[in-house]
């Protein structure tokens, strides 16, 4: 079966180049007829000259038209998207710059807040001592005059308490000038 | 069984005679409109919305568009975008010829010589024009390879002059030759199949749908070469330098 298979390719092959063979020798072959000439030439150019004018006048203009708008397109897509994210850019510096300004400014208000806040205190301060110090002052003298009251009750009283005692011991009212003079002097020298 | 070269025959459809010209409709012709018309499906239509963001047949459209603008703009340089419009057209013609020569039962146009070589000459015609307009009579310096001794010139000089007139030759015969083998190589190995029967005939049919995907592959490839040859030239027209 094999060699009946091969056996009738070899035929075949050798029929068709026989029969093509006798073709070519016997001016069978197509292509030479030179009367076919003439109307596949005038068709030729027909055909050619209507598929030149149809892209030269329609499909060149169309595509290369349609190419331009994509690649125009394509361009001011592209040039948008820059210019967008140039302006993204600047926007993110801008914000960083108002961001770092308003850190300045928040540290500068808490400078002066601090500063102004000490000031004032000290200032309170100051006027609190001033006004205790007045108090203290005050205090003070009343109590110097309330002992110099005290102390001039005590003089008296310790006259009298000597003019009385002078009076039992002598038997005769004393002096009272010199026996005051006298008390006076005692009463500065033990308030010393 | 058939031959092989049945395929390529031309057949007329419709008879018309102009002037004494037969300018009969053909086989040929219908599949040339054919791809005219799938071309401007792709190209205009597709294109109609002229979307910011392409559908699926403004993506081809797009694809194909900048392809060729690519290898005009890789090739020639800025000068080349005047005839960016033609170069775009003879590839997407030729590729629509060859991929639609891929149908069953359709018709190649490419595959006949006439076509490909009206084609090659017309591009070899004018790019030789575009060059003597540029460059005038300096043009033909485009034969004279710098730095060589004079001695040598008098061997490259022809060399290079029957290499240039080559050019519409091996442009037309490369596409032809490689659409007429392919086309021929199917039809062989599609007798084969037939031939060998339900138990031998898997082996070529294998073979065939292997070979197809590689004809689609070839039928852009002859495009794409001819399209960038076509620049190449166009560059040695445009910039005299090898």
């Amino acid at each position: 079966m094999r060699t009946s298979g091969y056996s009738a390719l070899a035929a075949g092959l050798f029929g068709s180049l026989l029969v093509s063979g006798t073709a070519f020798a016997a001016g069978g072959m197509p292509q030479l007829d030179f009367h076919s000439f003439a109307p596949q030439l005038v068709w030729l150019a027909i055909a050619f000259v209507v598929l030149y004018l149809v892209m030269s006048r329609l499909a060149v203009p169309a595509i290369s038209d349609t190419l331009d708008k994509r690649q125009a397109k394509i361009q001011s897509d592209l040039d948008a998207a820059e210019k967008a994210n140039e302006d993204t850019r600047a926007l993110v510096v801008a914000y960083e710059k108002r961001l770092a300004d308003a850190r300045e400014e928040s540290r500068r208000l808490q400078r002066t807040q601090a500063e102004a806040d000490s000031g004032v205190a000290a200032a309170r301060f100051t006027e609190l001592g001033e006004k205790l110090n007045g108090r203290i002052a005050e205090a003070e003298k009343r109590i110097a005059g309330q002992r110099d009251t005290v102390m001039a009750g005590l003089e008296q009283m310790a006259g009298e308490i000597a003019q009385s005692a002078y009076a039992k011991l002598a038997g005769q009212p004393a002096d009272t000038a010199a026996l005051g003079a006298k008390v006076a002097a005692a009463a500065k020298e033990t308030s010393r | 069984m058939h031959s092989p070269m049945e395929q390529f025959e031309i057949k007329r459809l419709l008879d018309f005679h102009f002037a004494g010209l037969d300018v009969s409709f053909t086989n040929s012709s219908l599949w040339m409109i054919i791809a005219v018309i799938l071309a401007t499906g792709v190209f205009v239509v597709g294109m109609r919305q002229r979307a910011l963001v392409p559908g699926r047949l403004q993506s081809v459209a797009e694809l194909g568009y900048e392809f060729i603008a690519g290898m005009v703009r890789e090739n020639v340089g800025n000068q080349g975008k005047k005839y960016f419009p033609f170069i775009l057209t003879l590839f997407i013609f030729i590729l629509f010829c060859n991929v639609l020569g891929m149908v069953p039962y359709s018709f190649t146009p490419t595959s006949h010589i006439v076509v490909t070589f009206a084609m090659a000459l017309f591009v070899f015609v004018g790019v030789t024009l575009i060059g003597l307009a540029k460059h005038g009579l300096h043009f033909f310096s485009l034969f004279v390879p710098k730095g060589v001794p004079w001695v040598l010139l008098l061997l490259l000089v022809p060399i290079e002059i029957i290499s240039y007139f080559i050019r519409p030759f091996s442009l037309s015969i490369r596409l032809f030759a490689n659409m007429l083998a392919g086309h021929t190589m199917l039809k062989v190995f599609g007798g084969f199949v037939v031939m060998m029967g339900i138990l031998g005939g898997w082996a070529p049919l294998a073979f065939i749908v292997v070979f197809t995907g590689l004809e689609l592959l070839i039928a852009f490839l002859q495009a794409y070469v001819f399209a960038i040859l076509t620049c190449l030239y166009l560059n040695d027209a445009i910039h005299l330098h090898h």
